[in-house]
Order: structure tokens, then C-alpha cells, then sequence
């Protein structure tokens, strides 16, 4: 048989093979067991007619290869353009769930401190008066001693009225320096209403170290207020006053809805309270033992909630403790 | 407070304006709320349009017969004619005159423009005016009558602050000397640079003198008493300028006497109180404790119950004021009282917080005791009463005393400039803070002893309140900076770190966080920590679970169609321990729907992730379905029992610290990878009670080091197993380390398994 008329008509076959099954007839008729090729290779004497059947094999099976390879890619094409869905149609994911508004502003604000170097630490709720009241400079007689302003369980127990027992347990543990703060729930005798409840979340910092300044104070707020509300607000500091600070301050930001002009949210004033802080009093550290020559600090001391109401413009701060899943699912 | 600014202007000199002046008050002295304007607006000329006026002729009007036609004098050489409805006044009253196209206020208290109009035929040309119509009050019985003596044609704005603003503040409790016009002059001035002015009062001379009787028996809670009786008192109603000056303050104008104590207590921030001398029988006072179940109708008519804490004026015979806190209603001043006692006193803040408290009753006199008053600011305050008290009502003063042991000296306080830098953090030139501390009334001597002026007593006593003095003054000044923060390093505390993995399982797992009131009504530990006093019932205890908040949550979500409900709660319990303060314990507690199932799937996710085995004992607990409930060593799980909420509910609660607790600390390889697994399932039938855990506990303990994975994966019933057994299906994995394992050593040790199984449960194979 002649090769170059088997090749060429092999060629031919190929060619005209349209499918990839057309494609299998056609190395089957051509190059299988019992093809002309084949019996002609098994029957080869001469090592020149061998050589001269091997190559036609080789060119027949790269082109049967070759062609093959081509269909198959058509027919994938082909069926995949039967395979369309609607690519705007939800598959029912977003089945997480969500953390509480609380907790998402308390880890912001934890990991802002961790950033900064300082630790977090947890304070008890249950408290003594001496740690609540006594130790934090409360005088005899102030309102917050009241049972009609704090929840008490007797004369020496109260459910914390703020974070700031914590300062003393701090210090109290360890030496300076000390770069914490501390967050948690606070309880006062509050009616509920719109922005108040009687059990609140409030977050401490203290920080006592060798020359710690007002100025230390007012650049650690300054960082933290705009992490919270945006690089873009100013910050501005009031004198107030504390029984465990001295000098005390108020922290106030630059409305971030009218951005200073006077709106509703800021009571018209362009600036929006934000909570407490001062230098840490030195009979506070005379209370635990430091030696207030040496060491200096400061401590603040500022409501999570009204944070949350703020930024996420919250119209009652009852709202967060509803735990209406519709609620919860917008944060 | 309300302080009109024309009135704070009559104790300081200063150019700033009301807005200027706020931004510094706030800055360094006490929140200003917000600047209020009081009285017809001040745009446009408005103030140029109204006039002091001397009425010429007043008739009446010829076409009606409730109206005057007058003709005033406005210092334009010929009269206006002004047609007036009000008739208590007549020729030569001095009055105040609106000339048309001034912007005044009506009947309602709405601004309009006034034009020339003719009334009833006649034209008026302006309009004598009401206290209401400018703005000064609410009167509208008459026109206002000026003081005669004024030029006609003065300008109205010199003689009465016809426009003014009001800054409204909020002291902190530590400056009770700012609820005083004085002190907040004194801080203007050290503010703004203002000049602080005198002011000038000559206390009258006594006339007639008589033995004024006073015995302060509790001298620690009263410890001074200035007391002056004055006679020929005529009540009245006071001038104009007191009336507009109490109504720009926001205090109602009562009559002249009472008036004045209102008027000084508002200048000094002393309270004052007068008595009507007549009706004290007893003829003198004592200031001592109340007896137990004494009563005293108050001014506000209330009768009043008190004990032996609270503080009492009596005039020797029956009580006739509350202590610091209100007067009597029998010894009241009013229109027939001719003879005035007025009390001048200082009382300590301790008590009057409780007795105010108690009776609730809170009053502007109060509110100052309360914080501690000035023993000092009494007697001008009593100078200051007196002098107006003679002048507006005619009276003269007849005598006085002064109770006191000696008022409480001044402290001195060591200041070192350079540590007011140091806690500051800004450098402060020393003759700076000399010049704030001099403006703030302190005195201080060249060994910088500073001297604390007695307003200020109470509250700076240390060095490091008087570098607050400096510090707030110049607190704008302040630069931000950031401590060193050297040895620091901020991390999160291992049960920190995992309580936050524990939160992010639970949402990861569909569950959204929910805050529950840590105070419940009722809780299932009799122990549990009651509060003594709750504010109401539904917050009473002090809870040691969770589950009855996340029940309550639950139910919110049913009854507002929310689908589908998985709740957790991640937060403290108090768990009473026979001492003072209770164990406060980190739980994590859930609720979901799905029941048994899904509480045990949620649960077994947690454990899984935390590199936990889940251990699950079958257990009786109050608050599960009694067929499906179980413990945990770190809690318990199950389906709520549905007498709590209807519907199939899966709950759960952990102890966060057992929880943790064998958590391995790290995780060591082992090669799973270069050797192959051997695979082989077994299905046994055992009886119906034989438990999952304890199969797995026996193929477990069977099955040697190389059972990498021994995992039940189905249970079956029917017909081919027999009633009261059950089949049961379990995948194993042998895998070695060292070696590829042969399929008959797989086979061995399966073999062994299921002898095991055979032995402890009689367990027959089934393949
Ligand atoms: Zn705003």
C-alpha cells in the first residue's frame, strides 16, 4: 500500500471529521489495532520502509490529536452557551450573624488602645464603696452616694456607677507604668427614657507613668475621637470637675452631621459632648501607695452608648437593648 | 442660672460680646447652654425707635369712651399725640414710648411693626408701653411707669435693658460662687481681660435699735446667722428696673420685699429669706433639729413631716421655716406685713441633699446650700437686701446680729510654678500664672504662698487645685501630644482574645448578639443577689443565667415575625459566695431554633473551633425538655423546655473559664500526608438505650493509636433489626505515621472494634 496515498487520504478523513466521535471512527479506521497503517508496520522488513511508516503515524496521530483537541473545545463552547443562569438572582447566603453595636464600637475602641500600647483590662460590676466611692475621692454626701441615684445591695456593696473602681484594682496589682483600659457595664438609678437606662456600657483608660501631661491626655483623646468620627473633626476641651481628677475636662467633638455649622444633633451649637476626663487626683495615688512626686497620670472615662447613638444616629437609646433581629441585622 | 448680660455688665467693664464671652466661660469656667435675647429685637435701628416720655395732657377720648387721648412729650420740642387704652396714669406720668416703625411685641407675644394710625377718628403717633409689649415681662394690666425725673426724649435703651441677652450656665458642682452674678463677673474679668467693678452699697443706719434675739443650737449645720428687722415696710411692687432685671433672669416678680431677697440671692448667691416679724409669736429665732414628727406647712402649701435630721428656723416658740431649704407659709410675707425679719444665713451642704431628697422638694436655695455657700457673701448679701429694702419699700432699719464662732479662715497653698508645667505640659511664664491666680481673687506672696479667696475655701485646699486654676485658663493653649509609653506593650489577655473567637463562632453561625439586663425579676439560684431597693420588680435580682433574658428576646423576635431566631449573649453572671462581693463569671448563652438539634450543633461548631472534644452527659434540668437536656463540664444544652416559650427551641450556656480551660495550649503536626489512610465502615445493632457517646467511647478505647477517626454517621430502624435495637454506622480511619498501612491489619484492628462492641453491648455486626 502506497503511504503517501494512505496519509493523504487519512488527512482527508480528518478534516472532514466534524465531531469528537466522528474524530474516535476516524483513529480507529486509521491508526487502530487493525488499520491498514497498522498491519503494514507489523509487516515491515526494511528498516527505510519502517522509518517512512512511523512518520506517517506520528503525523496522523498529532493530527488527529490536533483536531480533536479543536472539536472538543467547540462542542465545551457550544454547551456552555446553553448553560446560562441568572447571575441576578440571590442564592439565599448573608446567613451570619451580627455583634451587638456595643460590641462592635467596644472592640473598636479596644483595638485602638491595643494599638497605642496599652492593655485591656476587666473590672468587676459588683463593687465595694470603698473602691467605688471612697478610694475614687467621693466625698461624704455626694449625690452619686445616694440610694436614690446608685443601686445598692447594702451600705458597703453598689453595682458599679463607672468603670473607674478599675483605676484603683490597677494600681492596686501592679506598679507604673500602667497604660490600660477597661470596659463594661455601669448602673445607676435612671429611668429609662430616650437616653437614659439604668444599665449602661462605659469604657475607662488610665495611664500612669513618669511625666504624663494634660497635654498627653488631650493628644490620646484628640487620636481617639477622630479614629471614631473622622479624621476631618476638631476637638475642643472644657474645664469640668470630678472627685477623682484634677484638673478635670470634657471632651467635645466638631458635630459630625453639620460639621460645626449648628444642627439639631449638636443643640445648635456645632459641638457635641462626649464625656469625662481629667489628671488622675493625687489622693488616688496616695490611696493605693504611688508616690504622686514621681508619677503622674491621667484617666477618662466616657458612655459606649452614646458613641453608638452618634455615629449610627440612633433616636433612642433603648433601642439597643430590644434585640429585635430587625434592628440587629442593620450593623 | 439666667444672667443677663446688661446686668453682669454693671460689675465688669469688658468689651468682648455675649458670644465671645460664652466660648471663654465654657472653655474654662462652667457650661453656658446657650446665649438667649430678651426684649425687642436689636436690627435696624429698632432700639433708636423708643423714648422716654412725660405725658402733657391726657383726656379722654371724644369717640370712645375706653380709650385716653394723650399728648407726650418726647423731647422733639412739640408733643405726639398717642391714643393710650390703659388709664393708670395721667398728666406728668413718665412713661415709655414707642415711636412708629419700631418692632414691638403684641398682646400674644408676636413681634409686629408699629405704624401712625387713626383710632376712632383721632391719629396716634406711637404707643405707651406695657411691660409685656417690650418684652420685660409678662404684666399687661397697665403701661409702665418710669421714675419721674427722667429727661423726656432719653433715649428708652439708657434707662431700661429693652434689649438684652441672657447667657444661661450650668455650674459644676464644685463652683457654686458662679450661681452669683459677682462670681461670674470675677471670671469674666480674669477671662476676657475685664475690669471687675466695685460694688458701692452704704449699709443704712439703725434707727430706733432693739434687741434682735438669735440662738443657733446646731451651729455645725447652720454656722452663721445674720438676721435684721426692719419697720415701716410697705409691700408693693417693685420698680421697673428690678421687675425687668428678675424677669430677663427668669424669676417672677412677687412684690418689692421679696423681690429684693430673690434679686441679692441672684448678686451675691447667698439665700436670703424674710419673715413677716409680726407672726413670729415667740419674738426671736433658734435655729435647731426638728423633733421627731414635727410638722410645717411650707410656702407652697404643702404640710411637711419631718425628724430630727432635718434642720429648723423657729422663732423660740413653733417653727417657722424649713432650714436652707423654704419658709413657712404662717410667717410669710404679704400685703399687710409691715415689719420684715430678714434672714441672712450660711448652712453647711450636709443633710440638706437628704432632706430635699426626701421630701422632694428642690428650691434655688437649695440647689446652693446644697453645694456650699460662702459663710463670707452673707453679710453683703444682708447690706445689699437691707439697703434695697429701705429704698424700694420705705422701711427702716430698727436692728441686727450676726451669729457666728468665727468664720472659717483662708487656705494657704505652696505653688510651684514649674509643677503646673509638669502636670500641664505646657510651659506657663510663673508671672503669668501669678497674674491669672491675682484676677481670680487668690493672693500670692513673693514665697509663692497662695492665699485662696473664700469662695473658693471648700474646693482649693491643695497645690494641685490651684494649678487646675491656671490649667483651666489657659487650657486652649494646651498642645496634643502622646506619653512616651516606654516598657508598654498592648495585647489581649488570653481569655480576652478567646472570648471574641467565641463571638465570631456565633455569628459566623448565624447568631446575632443580644444585650440583656444583667437585673432580672426572678432567678432559679434562691441564693441569688436580691437588691434591697429596685427600682422596679422586673429588676430585682441579680441573675446567675442567661437564659431567661435570651428567652425574653426570643419572644420580642416571635412576636415580630422575625425568621429565622439564633440569639447569643456573651456576658457576666453573679454567683453568690457567702461573702461581700459575688463570683462574677464570663458565660456565653444561646438560643435558636431547630431544637435539640440545633442547640447541639451550635455547640459542637464552638468546640470544634476551639480544638475541643464535646462531651455530652444525658441530665435532668428544670428549665430542658426532660428527654432531650444534657450537661456539659462546662454547662449544659438541650430543647427548652416548652412551658417557657411554645416552639421548638435549642438552648445552651457555658462557663467561659471551664470553657477555656482545656484548651491545648498548642497545636503539634502530625503527618497525615505521606502515608494513606485506610478506610472501613461497620454497622452493629445494639439495644435501643445504648447510647451514642458510649459506642464511640468503646470504639475509641478499641481501636489502638491508629484509629485516627472513629465518626457514627447513621442510625437506622426497621424491620431487619428487631424491635428495641437499633443499627448503628460508624466510619473508621486507620492511619499511621510511619507506614502505609496493609488492608489486613485495618481489617485486624476493625475486628477488634467490633469484639469490643460484642462484649460491652452485645453488639452483633450487621457489615
Ligand atoms: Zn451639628
Amino acid at each position: 500500500m502506497d503511504a503517501k496515498t494512505l496519509e493523504s487520504d487519512a488527512l482527508t478523513a480528518i478534516a472532514a471529521a466534524d465531531t469528537t466521535d466522528a474524530i474516535e471512527t476516524v483513529r480507529v479506521e486509521f491508526l487502530g489495532r487493525k488499520s491498514a497503517l497498522k498491519q503494514a508496520l507489523r509487516e515491515v522488513r526494511d528498516r527505510e520502509t519502517g522509518m517512512t511508516l512511523n512518520a506517517v503515524r506520528e503525523r496522523l496521530e498529532a493530527a488527529v490529536d490536533a483536531r480533536d483537541d479543536e472539536l472538543a473545545r467547540a462542542e465545551l463552547d457550544r454547551r456552555l452557551t446553553t448553560e446560562k443562569v441568572d447571575v441576578t438572582l440571590p442564592a439565599g447566603g448573608g446567613g451570619r450573624g451580627h455583634l451587638h453595636p456595643i460590641t462592635q464600637i467596644r472592640r473598636e475602641v479596644e483595638d485602638i488602645f491595643l494599638g497605642l500600647g496599652y492593655r485591656v483590662v476587666d473590672g468587676r460590676e459588683v463593687e465595694t464603696t470603698r473602691y467605688n466611692f471612697d478610694a475614687l475621692n467621693f466625698p461624704a454626701g455626694h449625690p452619686a452616694r445616694s440610694p436614690q441615684q446608685s443601686l445598692f445591695i447594702d451600705d458597703k456593696t453598689v453595682l458599679r456607677t463607672e468603670t473607674s473602681p478599675s483605676q484603683i484594682r490597677t494600681m492596686e496589682a501592679q506598679q507604673p507604668p500602667i497604660y490600660v483600659v477597661s470596659l463594661g457595664r455601669c448602673y445607676r438609678r435612671d429611668t429609662p427614657d430616650a437616653t437614659h437606662t439604668p444599665i449602661f456600657h462605659q469604657v475607662e483608660g488610665l495611664v500612669v507613668d513618669e511625666g504624663v501631661t494634660l497635654a498627653d491626655l488631650e493628644g490620646t483623646l484628640d487620636f481617639l475621637l477622630k479614629k471614631l468620627f473622622g479624621e476631618e473633626r476638631r476637638t475642643e476641651f472644657r474645664t469640668h470637675d470630678f472627685p477623682f481628677t484634677e484638673p478635670s475636662i470634657e471632651a467635645y467633638v466638631s458635630c459630625h452631621v453639620c460639621d460645626g455649622d449648628g444642627c439639631p444633633v449638636c443643640r445648635h451649637s456645632g459641638w457635641i459632648e462626649i464625656g469625662g476626663a481629667g489628671m488622675v487626683d493625687p489622693k488616688l495615688f496616695e490611696f493605693v501607695g504611688y508616690d504622686p512626686e514621681r508619677y503622674s497620670g491621667f484617666a477618662f472615662g466616657w458612655g459606649l452608648e452614646r458613641i453608638a447613638v452618634l455615629r449610627h444616629k440612633i433616636p433612642d437609646l433603648r433601642e439597643l437593648w430590644r434585640n429585635d433581629l430587625r434592628l440587629l441585622r442593620q450593623f | 442660672m439666667k444672667a443677663p448680660l446688661s446686668w453682669l455688665r454693671e460689675y465688669v467693664r469688658v468689651d468682648a460680646t455675649a458670644q465671645e464671652i460664652a466660648r471663654r466661660l465654657n472653655v474654662s469656667s462652667l457650661e453656658v447652654e446657650r446665649v438667649l435675647d430678651v426684649g425687642v429685637p436689636d436690627a435696624d435701628g429698632n432700639l433708636a425707635r423708643f423714648a422716654v416720655g412725660k405725658v402733657v395732657e391726657a383726656v379722654k377720648h371724644p369717640n370712645a369712651d375706653k380709650l385716653q387721648l394723650c399728648q407726650v412729650d418726647v423731647g422733639e420740642g412739640e408733643p405726639r399725640q398717642i391714643v393710650c387704652g390703659a388709664w393708670n396714669f395721667g398728666v406728668g406720668a413718665t412713661v415709655a414710648v414707642a415711636l412708629p416703625g419700631s418692632t414691638v411685641f403684641s398682646k400674644d407675644g408676636e413681634l409686629f411693626q408699629l405704624g401712625e394710625a387713626k383710632l376712632r377718628g383721632e391719629a396716634s403717633r406711637g404707643m405707651i408701653l406695657a411691660e409685656d409689649e417690650l418684652g420685660l415681662g409678662r404684666d399687661h394690666a397697665g403701661i409702665m411707669l418710669l421714675p419721674d425725673g427722667i429727661e423726656p426724649g432719653t433715649p428708652l435703651a439708657d434707662v431700661l435693658p429693652i434689649h438684652d441677652q441672657v447667657l444661661d450656665v450650668t455650674p459644676t458642682m464644685n463652683r457654686v460662687d458662679l450661681l452669683s452674678m459677682v462670681g461670674l463677673a470675677r471670671e469674666v474679668a480674669a477671662l476676657c481681660g475685664g475690669e471687675l467693678l466695685p460694688i458701692d452699697v452704704v449699709d443704712p443706719p439703725i434707727r430706733h435699735p432693739e434687741l434682735v434675739e438669735v440662738t443657733v443650737e446646731d451651729p455645725d449645720r447652720c454656722p452663721r446667722y445674720i438676721a435684721r428687722v426692719l419697720k415701716n415696710v410697705t409691700i408693693g411692687p417693685s420698680p421697673i428696673w428690678l421687675r425687668a432685671r428678675l424677669y430677663a433672669a427668669g424669676m417672677r416678680s412677687i412684690s418689692n420685699v421679696v423681690d429684693v431677697t430673690n434679686y441679692v440671692m441672684h448678686v451675691h448667691g447667698s439665700p436670703l429669706h424674710a419673715f413677716d416679724r409680726s407672726l413670729l409669736s415667740g419674738g426671736c429665732i433658734v435655729v435647731r433639729r426638728a423633733a421627731d414628727g414635727e410638722e410645717l406647712r411650707t410656702l407652697d402649701g404643702t404640710l411637711r413631716k419631718l425628724d430630727s435630721r432635718d434642720l429648723m428656723i423657729t422663732d423660740g416658740e413653733k417653727s417657722v421655716a424649713l432650714g436652707a431649704i423654704m419658709g413657712g407659709q404662717e410667717s410669710e410675707v404679704t400685703d399687710q406685713t409691715t415689719e420684715v425679719l430678714l434672714e441672712a444665713a450660711n448652712f453647711e451642704p450636709v443633710g440638706i441633699l437628704r432632706t430635699s431628697e426626701r421630701l422632694g422638694l428642690r428650691t434655688e436655695g437649695s440647689n446652693r446650700w446644697e453645694k456650699g455657700v460662702d459663710p463670707y457673701s452673707a453679710e453683703p448679701a444682708a447690706i445689699l437686701a437691707t439697703r434695697l429694702i429701705v429704698d424700694l419699700a420705705g422701711a427702716e432699719l430698727t436692728g441686727a446680729a450676726d451669729i457666728h464662732s468665727g468664720l472659717p479662715a483662708r487656705p494657704v497653698v505652696r505653688l510651684r510654678p514649674e509643677r503646673t508645667d509638669r502636670i500641664v505640659g505646657l510651659t506657663v511664664d510663673p508671672d503669668e500664672q501669678r497674674e491669672i491666680l491675682g484676677r481670680l481673687g487668690f493672693e500670692v506672696d513673693d514665697e509663692w504662698d497662695v492665699t485662696v479667696p473664700t469662695w473658693r475655701a471648700r474646693d482649693v485646699t491643695r497645690e494641685i487645685d490651684v494649678v487646675e486654676e491656671v490649667a483651666r485658663v489657659v487650657l486652649e493653649r494646651v498642645p496634643h501630644t502622646m506619653p512616651l509609653r516606654r516598657l508598654v506593650a498592648g495585647h489581649l489577655s488570653e481569655d480576652q482574645r478567646l472570648r471574641r473567637l467565641v463571638e465570631d463562632i456565633l455569628v459566623g453561625a448565624g447568631f446575632a448578639e443580644a444585650y440583656t439586663w444583667s437585673l432580672v425579676a426572678t432567678d432559679p439560684d434562691s441564693r441569688a443577689i436580691l437588691l434591697p431597693a429596685p427600682m422596679t420588680s422586673e429588676q430585682a435580682v441579680l441573675r446567675t443565667t442567661l437564659l431567661s433574658g435570651l428567652v425574653d428576646a426570643a419572644r420580642v423576635n416571635v412576636d415580630a415575625g422575625n425568621e429565622p431566631i439564633a440569639l447569643f449573649e456573651l456576658a457576666r453572671l453573679y454567683l453568690p459566695t457567702g461573702e461581700q462581693l459575688p463570683e462574677e463569671r464570663w458565660r456565653v448563652g444561646g438560643i435558636v431554633q431547630g431544637g435539640f438539634t440545633a442547640a447541639r450543633a451550635t455547640v459542637e461548631t464552638i468546640y470544634a473551633a476551639l480544638h475541643l472534644e464535646l462531651r455530652v452527659r444525658r441530665a435532668v434540668l428544670p428549665q430542658l425538655h426532660p428527654g432531650k437536656s444534657a450537661e456539659i463540664d462546662a454547662g449544659w444544652l438541650g430543647e427548652l423546655h416548652p412551658a417557657l416559650l411554645d416552639g421548638e427551641w435549642g438552648v445552651f450556656e457555658l462557663d467561659l473559664a471551664t470553657l477555656f480551660e482545656p484548651i491545648p495550649e498548642r497545636i503539634d503536626y502530625q503527618d497525615v500526608i505521606t502515608y494513606p489512610a485506610v478506610d472501613q465502615d461497620i454497622a452493629v445493632t445494639v439495644a435501643e438505650e445504648v447510647e451514642a457517646g458510649a459506642i464511640r467511647d468503646v470504639v475509641v478505647g478499641a481501636g489502638g493509636p491508629e484509629l485516627r477517626e472513629a465518626r457514627l454517621f447513621d442510625v437506622y430502624r426497621g424491620d431487619q433489626i428487631g424491635a428495641g435495637r437499633k443499627s448503628v454506622a460508624v466510619h473508621l480511619s486507620f492511619q499511621s505515621s510511619e507506614r502505609t498501612l496493609s488492608e489486613d491489619e485495618a481489617t485486624a484492628m476493625r475486628e477488634q472494634i467490633v469484639e469490643a462492641l460484642a462484649e460491652r453491648f452485645g453488639a452483633e455486626l450487621r457489615a
